[in-house]
Order: C-alpha cells, then structure tokens, then sequence
C-alpha cells in the first residue's frame, strides 16, 4: 500500500526565474559600456643617453681608418609658454653662424632633415659599393629649458621619421650638459 | 473544442541570458586596467614612429615623470622606505643605482641590461626632464626610450 503511495508522487518540475537574472545582466551590460573607455596604444621612441661628462679614460678607441659619422646638430629656442619659438640647423664643426634657420614649424625641420638622411643613405651606400663601412648619421637636439615635452617629442618623431636611429637631446645651455 | 487551452505560451530567455552574459565578460575583459608600473597621472604626448616595446626586452622599469619633474613610483617600484615620489634627480640618480646594483648582482653582468622606458607627462620642461635622463646615464643604464601615444597621423 504504502509503496503504491510512493508511486503516484508528482514530479515536481524546478521553475528558475530568469527574468530578474536577465535584468540584473542588463544593468550590469549597460554599466560596461557606459564605463568602456578603451586605453590609448603607447609606443616607444629610442633616444641616445647624452654623452659622459668629461674625465676619465675613453674605451672606444676609434682607428684612423674608421670613417666618422655625420652629425648635425639641430638648436631649438622655446617661447614662454614652452612652445618652439626658433629652431636652427647646422652640421657639427661648422660655425655656429652659419646655421640655416628653420622657423617654428616642426614640417620644415622635418622636410630638411629628411632630404639630409637621403643624402646620407646615398654615401652609405656608395662606401658599402666600395667595401668601406659608412657609420650611420646623428643628430643632436640642443633643447632650450622651457620646450615642453609634447614639443620634445615632435622633435623626436620627426628625427625618427626621417630615418635617424640616432638622435641626442642635449641642454642649450653647455654648463647643464 | 481546441481553442480553449489554457497552455502558457513563454518566450525562451536562456539564450538571452548566455549572449548578455557574454557580452558582460567581453566588456569586463576589456575594461581599462591600469598598467601595474604605469601612471594614469600622466599625459602623454603623441608620436607618429613611436613603436610597440620588443617583446624580446626582459626587464622594463617605467619611470613615470610629472609636470613638475617629480619621478612617481608604483606600488611594486617602492623601496623599504615606502617613498612614493622622487622629487629631485639626486634621489632619482640614488635610486636607480641601487636598482643597477641588485640588477647586476643577479645578472653577474657589469651594466644594467634593463630598459629604461621614460613616460614623462607632456607638460614636462626640458629643464626638468633632462636631469632624469642625465641621471639614467649616471646609473650606467643605456637604453632608454620615451613613452608617447601611437597616433596615427589622421583626425
């Protein structure tokens, strides 16, 4: 009798109420995508160290053979605001009086340094036609005090667009160096 | 007659449920993280040749420097001291030494190898950020790089 009780017992069918799960996923949903806020990409930009202050014994003995790199030097005044106010151009071991001025326009600098690097590639190429290892150019950035970062770095990616792997920023002022 | 059934006519939710669930992981995911070394204190300035850090680099020590030229360390930057800022380039040049000292114990090396990535805010003056460079080369690190924001040119 008792297991015929047993029996008859009704299966009882769970019921799981979705809906407030559903709606409590929507909020969190709508949460995340008012919050989303995708992180900008960073990259990085090479640069030279500023050369060792003076003193003390030179590892690099460079041979009489070896061929010397190019360097130009690039002089950059800032405004007050630190934005660039003047900049100047000239190949190291010339007189500083015979700087090419190039404005305040990063373009310009840019242009100039770019057919400069074109030069350059050209003897690179002729000296490796001919057996002889051209060093690749420099450029040294003589950087007012005031020039702020956001313009340092124009400098830089301009160099680095030209196609200068090696590019120095180094103070206007000697004494800072 | 048929058309007196009382069955309840209910949508199926479940797959709903499973795509807003997902949908609520992929955003989760992505959500903005904050680098463990990096700064969101600092803005940085933008570059069209900034490229991606070399996956090959083994050690990288992010310097995060401010519009006032004050080196700002993370959590897991920090010295015994618990000192969260380096305010001058003397403090900035003693403490990458010491790094440089414990790096170069571990490694058996004479220099440093790690790279040294500057993220300095673009508000920064030159004045400022120079000696950190400055001080980099005192520490005998060599390679450093600057940080800036991939742009690609176009509005």
């Amino acid at each position: 009798m008792a297991r015929r009780q047993r029996m008859k017992t009704e299966e009882v069918e769970p019921d799981l109420p979705i809906i407030p799960m559903l709606d409590m996923s929507f909020q969190l949903l709508a949460f995340f995508i008012i919050t989303f806020h995708p992180a900008p990409t960073e990259g990085q930009i090479a640069m030279q160290l500023p050369p060792a202050e003076q003193g003390g014994p030179s590892t690099n003995i460079p041979s009489i053979t070896d061929e010397k790199p190019k360097k130009y030097i690039v002089e950059v005044t800032a405004t007050e605001g630190g934005a660039i106010a003047r900049m100047t151009f000239r190949e190291d071991g010339s007189a500083e009086e015979g700087s090419e001025d190039l404005g305040a326009d990063v373009k310009t600098y840019l242009t100039k340094i770019k057919s400069l690097y074109e030069t350059e590639l050209k003897r690179i190429e002729a000296g490796k036609a001919s057996g002889r290892e051209v060093p690749p150019p420099k450029l040294t950035l003589k950087i007012g005090d005031r020039l702020l970062q956001a313009y340092v770095m124009q400098l830089f990616d301009a160099g680095v667009q030209a196609g200068f792997s090696d590019i120095a920023p180094i103070p206007t002022d000697p004494r800072k160096q | 007659m048929s058309h007196g059934s009382t069955d309840r006519c209910e949508p199926n939710l479940t797959p709903l449920l499973d795509l807003v669930l997902q949908l609520v992981m992929f955003f989760m995911l992505c959500a903005n993280f904050v680098m463990e070394q990096t700064s969101v204190e600092i803005k940085l300035p933008e570059a069209i040749a900034a490229k991606a850090l070399d996956k090959s680099t083994d050690e990288v020590l992010f310097l995060n420097v401010n519009a006032k030229g004050q080196v700002l360390l993370s959590a897991n930057q920090r010295e015994d001291d618990n000192t969260d800022t380096l305010d001058n380039p003397v403090q900035v040049e003693n403490y990458l030494k010491r790094r440089a000292a414990v790096e170069t114990r571990v490694t058996g090396k004479d220099k440093p190898q790690a790279t040294i990535v500057l993220r300095i805010d673009k508000e920064t003056p030159f004045e400022y950020s120079y000696p950190i460079m400055k001080a980099c080369r005192q520490a005998n690190y060599s390679n450093v790089q600057l940080r800036a924001i991939r742009y690609s040119g176009v509005e």
